[in-house]
């Protein structure tokens, strides 16, 4: 009499923390499902469709730095963002470049559009989750496995 | 779990915490030695052993509160005192763990990304991690009987396990700054032998470490409980 009486309390309180536990998370996810655009850090060249529209508007922006396009003319590096659907865009940016920051590989721009060329006010490089030292590259290449830079 | 009682729990933990240690020691000091001595990553330099450090502490951060959610649930369901203690002395090191994850975190980004600190997703799902385990250990102790403090803790706990998915799976949600996971991953972990090796024992070392710490705790915190019963029991 006793543990069934026990089990029945179980019961109750487990349904209890589940309700709790299932209004939170769904309430959470349709947060997060409706911020989606706002919770994504940038955006990517192919995502830029109406130029008129993004002009004068502060975005960031992330991709590739463009192979044999980074550039220092007059006193501000210049470069192209590209991203995997071969779609690019122009940058300026006329401060330091982080460290990191190299041709094909990540970066994120954040400024606007000015007359279809992207003026930066802040670069960020962006590496990715791939760790490798220098001679297991080599070994790759000898192999000819390597496909990166 | 049910019929083990704090008291049991707290003299075995104490007397293999000692070899704990010890085990702990060894394996941080082997995990110093290959992170001095391995080769530097071919893009970032020197400045990614960090990792070394920042991931271990990342996956306890998230295992820890799984655990505290866990506990915390068996707690509520079947009023184990057992459950509670231990989701109440890891809170502690959790907090600990998410810290040393954002310190070395802004570190590493600014050495690499070129800032310190930015709103994407997975910085700030863990900067609210920190802030639970925060408002946990506040919890605890705002209340005079601890039964109290147990029960509201541990409903903070279960609802704060919502943010875990949101941790681990932001970089894959969203675009962020953070580079995607590594190790656990779809296709296998993205480095060389040498690094996971490095990785595992590393969080191996710290695991065992935080394992020690977390007997410690509960140790004190049973202590402490049978010091006051004796008091009321005296008065």
């Amino acid at each position: 009499m006793h543990i069934i009486k026990l089990n029945k309390q179980i019961k109750k309180r487990f349904i209890f923390l589940l309700i709790i536990f299932i209004c939170f998370s769904s309430s959470i996810f349709l947060i997060s499902y409706s911020l989606k655009d706002q919770i994504a850090y940038f955006v990517e060249p192919t995502d830029l469709k109406d130029m008129n529209e993004l002009e004068n508007k502060y975005l960031r922006v992330g991709g590739l730095v463009k192979e044999n396009s980074l550039k220092f003319i007059d006193g501000s590096w210049v470069f192209e963002v590209i991203d995997q659907n071969k779609n690019s865009i122009n940058v300026i940016f006329s401060k330091t470049l982080p460290n990191l920051v190299e041709e094909k590989k990540g970066i994120i721009v954040e400024g606007k559009f000015i007359n279809s060329t992207f003026i930066a006010e802040i670069v960020l490089a962006k590496h990715d989750e791939n760790y490798m030292p220098q001679s297991a590259i080599d070994k790759l290449k000898e192999e000819g496995k390597w496909r990166g830079d | 779990m049910f019929a083990i009682t704090p008291n049991t729990l707290s003299t075995f933990m104490n007397s293999i915490s000692k070899y704990i240690v010890l085990l702990s020691l060894l394996l941080i000091g082997i995990a110093a030695f290959l992170i001095i001595f391995i080769e530097n990553d071919y893009y970032q330099g020197i400045s990614f052993k960090i990792m070394f450090i920042h991931v271990p502490a990342a996956w306890l951060s998230l295992a820890i509160f799984l655990s505290m959610g866990i506990t915390s649930i068996i707690g509520l369901i079947f009023k184990s005192p057992t459950a509670f203690t231990i989701a109440r002395s890891l809170s502690p090191i959790g907090l600990i763990m998410s810290i040393i994850v954002l310190v070395t975190g802004s570190i590493w980004g600014n050495l690499t990304w070129g800032a310190y600190w930015v709103w994407d997703a997975r910085l700030t799902s863990m900067l609210i991690l920190a802030f639970i385990y925060l408002g946990h250990i506040l919890l605890l102790y705002s209340f005079e009987h601890f039964q109290k403090a147990d029960f509201a803790a541990s409903i903070l706990a279960i609802i704060g396990m919502v943010n875990l998915p949101i941790v681990k799976f932001s970089v894959d949600w969203w675009t962020t700054l953070h580079q995607g996971s590594s190790v656990l991953r779809i296709g296998g972990p993205s480095m060389t032998n040498d690094y996971l090796i490095t990785l595992l024992v590393s969080f191996l070392g710290i695991f065992m470490l935080t394992m020690y710490w977390f007997s410690n705790i509960f140790y004190i915190i049973i202590e402490k409980r049978k010091i006051e019963r004796s008091k009321l029991l005296n008065d």
